[in-house]
């Protein structure tokens, strides 16, 4: 058994009057790839945007290599910049290129020097397999590019766990397998990664567990083989049957 | 400008300008002070009352509300009247036309650059805030890494707008007694009885000042324009 990079109990959100997150239990170790899945509203970039830190929980508690995030004084302004993020729209600063968007993180939040900041850019970049548009604005590339660059703007934090809220949903089906092979390579390599997607194959391939979320809870987990052949829930059941059928 | 036969208009002007020369130089080079005082003071003011009117508490936001309103809701003679007057009435600090004039442009200014900076701030979509956010930057960071210099490019062109009307607008000066351009002019044609050709003068010389200020303005923005950042206000 690894390290547990990343854990909570009993989450809950509410907005308004609207309890979102209904209580999570979840943990991922070192090394790992989960896979959440679930229909749209039932909490999953919710609970993803709450495990990156960016919003706080309304009850429970979240864990970051074992300690209490939000009630051990810990900055989190530090800890933000050990869990990457991806999000659906590629959300890239406009005014920086692709390198400047990849370099800004390691240069201001790691206060790395300018060209150390740059080499760890480009290999970043590198990775993604982005390295001859390292130049070129986000405007002048393509959705699939511009997701992969923020995939790279994660990379380059070298991050203990990097979340993914469905990075191929706002893309074309071409552009999709880009994305969804260079996220592969990531999890052979060991990335410790938490990705909210339908990309069934994905999950095939490379999770080692499957989360299926509905009404704000985990209703059922599993490795991907027994979750996705033969799931336990009617739920689950129905909303696999719907995706497979659909497609 | 004493002699009985009347000069040709062009004979005129030339005769008025070598003879008046100083005066105009003087009076254009107050005009372009004033217009550059109230802008950079404006911009200060502008900027911090967009991001308080952004960011800030509620509190903060009803003040600058009442400060915007205030100074966009009434005419700029009232409001140079108003302050060169009555601040040495409420607080016995005597200031000089001068000074009264150009606090007044600033305050006038930063009301409306206020706008200008708030809707390009607002430009700068939520996404990369939380992108910044997620990067573990600062508030204070993402401000100067992500929001600033994207709003700085998009609000040249509506503040381009600001510069060519508060620079037009600066001939108010004129019921404070500044010896700017319009005030001049009035002067000389008050002493030449030549209105006509001298108002025309001053016209030409406010119409050449802008369109070279605008002319520069555009080269800026293209010089720092970034593709894909073109957002229209």
């Amino acid at each position: 058994m690894g390290e547990v990079v990343l854990a909570c109990e009993g989450l809950k959100k509410r907005y308004g009057d609207l309890w979102v997150l209904k209580g999570i239990d979840f943990e991922i170790e070192r090394g790992q790839t989960k896979v959440i899945i679930g229909p749209s509203g039932s909490g999953k970039s919710t609970f993803l945007r709450l495990m990156g830190l960016l919003e706080p929980p309304t009850e429970g508690k979240i864990y970051f290599e074992g300690k209490d995030v939000y009630n051990s004084g810990l900055d989190l302004n530090m800890l933000r910049a050990k869990i990457g993020f991806v999000f659906q729209e590629p959300s890239l600063f406009r005014h920086l290129t692709a390198l400047g968007n990849v370099k800004l993180g390691p240069k201001v939040v790691l206060k790395m020097k300018d060209d150390e900041a740059e080499r760890k850019a480009m290999e970043a970049l590198k990775t993604v397999k982005l390295e001859e548009w390292a130049h070129h604005y986000p405007a002048q590339l393509s959705g699939g590019q511009q997701q992969r660059v923020g995939i790279a703007r994660a990379l380059a934090m070298d991050p203990d766990i990097i979340l993914f809220d469905e990075p191929t949903a706002s893309l074309d089906i071409e552009l999709t397998w880009e994305v969804i092979d260079v996220m592969k390579d990531l999890a052979r390599r060991g990335v410790t990664m938490l990705v909210v997607t339908h990309e069934l194959g994905f999950a095939k391939e490379v999770a080692d567990e499957i989360l299926f979320m509905d009404d704000g809870r985990i209703i059922e987990s599993g490795p991907p083989e027994e979750l996705l052949k033969n799931p336990k829930t009617p739920r689950a059941r129905e909303f696999l049957r719907r995706l497979i059928g659909g497609v | 400008m004493k002699t009985a036969a009347p000069l040709d208009p062009i004979s005129f002007i030339i005769s008025f300008v070598t003879e008046y020369y100083p005066f105009i130089i003087e009076g254009f080079l107050t005009t372009v002070e004033m217009t550059f005082l109230g802008l950079a003071g404006g911009f200060v003011l502008g900027i911090l009352s967009a991001l308080g009117d952004v960011y800030g508490t509620r509190l903060m936001k009803v003040i600058i509300a009442g400060y915007v309103e205030f100074f966009r809701g009434s005419p700029l003679i009232v409001q140079l009247l108003f302050f060169y007057f009555s601040i040495p009435a409420l607080t016995g600090l005597n200031w000089d036309a001068f000074t009264a004039g150009a606090v007044t442009l600033m305050l006038n200014s930063g009301a409306y650059q206020k706008g200008y900076f708030k809707g390009a701030i607002e430009a700068v979509f939520k996404d990369q805030l939380m992108a910044a956010k997620s990067l573990g930057m600062t508030f204070r960071q993402t401000l100067r890494h992500v929001v600033l210099p994207q709003a700085l490019r998009i609000v040249i062109p509506p503040w381009t707008n600001e510069y060519i009307s508060l620079g037009l607008s600066t001939s108010a000066l004129i019921v404070l007694g500044i010896r700017e351009l319009t005030n001049i002019s009035k002067s000389i044609a008050a002493q030449t009885f030549r209105p006509l050709e001298v108002y025309l003068f001053a016209s030409a010389i406010y119409f050449i000042w802008i369109t070279v200020s605008m002319r520069i303005f555009d080269w800026i923005y293209e010089k720092v324009k970034i593709p894909g950042l073109e957002v229209s206000m």
